[in-house]
């Protein structure tokens, strides 16, 4: 039975990688989702007021006391880079050419307290830049208008940080590397049901059935090739997000305090991914049907599950919605050891509904798929 | 011996029991046939009569329905039943993806056969069907003759005691044709039993010494081929001419 196994586990193989769309789908695509996501996001995660400059046009009217030690704190600020209008151009210009975010004018007045500082920003700057900018200045005008040296230093009395590093938002890699992988990992659903539908048209898988070979080792035959393969992508774009990605992104990517525990999650939700490949595969009728169907479902669950967007992003309705997706619970999971060094008992429930997940998917298609 | 009996085997693909009544919808009803050990078979009928249903339920495709099928004295769900069946069923069922060596080897362990005897068939069977300069390459790239031909092969691949060929000649060019005909002439030499499913009826008449001829699942008629002097006419005075277009 084990060398009958072996055989048709060896056969699985072959079939899927000589298909031309298999490595580049299972394999080549999320390496490049990882990658250029990873770049393109990695402004959503940067820290607002410490992660990246803001480019803004300075202008000081007034020329007093206050408005001059205004611009000077402004100027001397770490998360400021102040830049110089070109001549003859508006604030749409600037904002237009990609010269300034923002324009400060500290007008005639200030220093009597006749006037407010003006603030203009580029309207298609990220909120989260705008708030920080806002807050900055706020704080720096409350300064010189009462008088503070450090109004931080002063506050600490009354507010104290105690948030953990990295804890309550992922990096760009924290959530891309787990995120994508999943993605691909349910992917497995396309070349799977096309390959089982494809040998019960043609008549191969039935045949298999006219040997004295058990029908279980036939399905297992079908069903471990993929598991594995599952496996194989984890592990693949764990070593691209610690290997390769830290050359491109200034956010490493760190494994957590209990990487050990990523084997029995990719384990459950290799599971998972094979369940939802048998089940496209017992639905559909012929492979082009297959292929379209667990592609959408792929990409459905990947959009609500927190994969393409994340669900620290996700308005409070969203975030429910989301927990319909076994590729949250998936995610969430993986987060549990990326980001959150959390516990075992805090991973056990996800592993759970992706067990239950998997166990209804196989449970559906062993009464629908007629093997023979 | 008997390499084949098959006792009042009635089948339905719409009802599993209790079995179907009288006028409904049969696949086989109270159908018959004995095939003697070294005796090559003919099974004709037209398209839909129920030649694929009584093949699958003798591999053990389909189970149910009432009756009795023994293979060598076996029940089709006895694995040294099984491992007495060559089949070659009528779509061309091997792997497109794989070489001919590598659907051999596939098989050749569904069929526990040790590996020094896997290898030595392989190479009989390749040689046989005149495939062996061809066996490295994917059968994706072959001829529909070809294809035909490795069908047979993989048939053959366990030495069966009882060949079970589903229209094994249709779509081949008559080189291909002739050499599946030289195989299996050779084969009833040696005593292998065989059933030919087939809608050629020269072919039916040249190669097989006995004959069922079954319609809309009942046996119309069974005797030996030296009693139809020309069997398509016989063939059609028993089915009629009307078209048959279920499959």
């Amino acid at each position: 039975m084990l060398k009958q196994l072996k055989e048709l586990i060896r056969k699985e193989m072959l079939v899927l990688l000589r298909e031309k769309q298999t490595v580049p789908l299972l394999f080549l695509m999320p390496v490049a989702l990882i990658f250029f996501l990873s770049l393109a996001l990695q402004g959503v995660y940067l820290d607002k007021l410490t992660g990246r400059q803001i480019m803004l046009v300075l202008e000081n009217q007034a020329r007093g006391p206050k408005s001059n030690l205004l611009e000077q704190k402004l100027s001397a600020h770490r998360s400021i880079q102040q830049v110089e209008r070109p001549r003859g151009y508006s604030n749409d210009q600037l904002f237009e050419s990609g010269k300034a975010h923002a324009v400060i004018v500290i007008p005639q007045g200030f220093d009597e307290g006749l006037k407010p500082v003006e603030v203009e920003f580029d309207p298609v700057l990220d909120a989260g830049y705008k708030a920080a900018t806002r807050a900055l200045l706020t704080s720096l005008t409350a300064e010189v208008v009462m008088g503070i040296d450090d109004i931080e230093a002063m506050t600490t009395r009354f507010i104290v940080e105690k948030t953990q590093k990295n804890t309550a938002f992922p990096g760009p890699l924290q959530n891309a590397v787990p995120g994508w992988s999943i993605f691909a990992m349910f992917f497995i659903a396309i070349p799977m049901s096309i390959g089982f539908l494809r040998e019960k048209n043609d008549g191969t898988l039935q045949r298999l059935f006219t040997y004295p070979v058990g029908a279980h080792v036939i399905i297992l035959g079908k069903l471990i090739p993929y598991y594995l393969i599952n496996l194989v992508q984890f592990a693949l774009m764990l070593l691209v997000g610690i290997g390769v990605m830290p050359f491109f992104i200034r956010y490493p990517f760190t494994l957590g305090s209990h990487p050990w525990h990523l084997l029995p999650i990719t384990l459950v939700v290799a599971a998972a991914s094979t369940g939802f490949g048998v089940l496209v595969a017992a639905t559909a009728k012929a492979p082009e049907q297959s292929s379209a169907l667990a592609a959408t479902g792929a990409v459905l669950m990947a959009v609500f599950g927190g994969i393409m967007v994340p669900t620290a992003l996700m308005p409070v309705f969203m975030k429910k919605l989301a927990m319909l997706s076994p590729m949250y619970w998936a995610h969430q999971a993986y987060l549990d050891v990326f980001m959150r060094q959390a516990a075992w008992r805090s991973i056990l429930p996800k592993l759970a509904v992706l067990t239950l997940f998997a166990s209804v998917c196989f449970y559906i298609a062993g009464r629908k798929v007629k093997w023979m | 011996m008997k390499a084949l009996e098959i006792s009042h085997v009635t089948f339905s693909y719409h009802q599993k029991a209790p079995l179907p009544k009288e006028g409904a919808d049969w696949a086989l009803r109270d159908f018959s046939m004995q095939v003697q050990a070294g005796e090559m078979h003919a099974l004709v009928g037209p398209n839909g009569a129920g030649k694929t249903t009584l093949m699958k339920l003798i591999t053990g495709q389909l189970r149910g329905g009432r009756g009795d099928i023994k293979i060598y004295g076996r029940k089709p769900d006895d694995p040294a039943a099984l491992s007495a069946i060559g089949y070659a069923p009528q779509p061309v069922s091997v792997f497109a993806s794989l070489s001919a060596w590598e659907n051999l080897r596939v098989f050749g362990v569904m069929a526990n056969l040790p590996d020094d005897v896997l290898k030595e068939r392989a190479m009989a069977v390749l040689e046989a069907t005149g495939l062996l300069p061809y066996a490295k390459k994917r059968t994706a790239t072959y001829s529909g003759g070809m294809l035909r031909r490795l069908n047979l092969a993989v048939a053959l691949l366990h030495s069966p005691r009882l060949l079970l060929l589903d229209e094994p000649t249709v779509g081949v060019d008559p080189q291909s044709r002739n050499n599946i005909y030289e195989t299996l002439s050779k084969l009833n030499a040696q005593g292998v039993a065989a059933v030919l499913c087939t809608h050629i009826m020269d072919e039916a008449q040249r190669m097989c010494s006995s004959i069922t001829l079954l319609d809309r699942g009942e046996v119309i008629f069974s005797g030996a081929m030296k009693d139809i002097p020309d069997l398509e006419k016989f063939f059609l005075e028993k089915t009629g001419r009307s078209l048959r277009d279920d499959s």
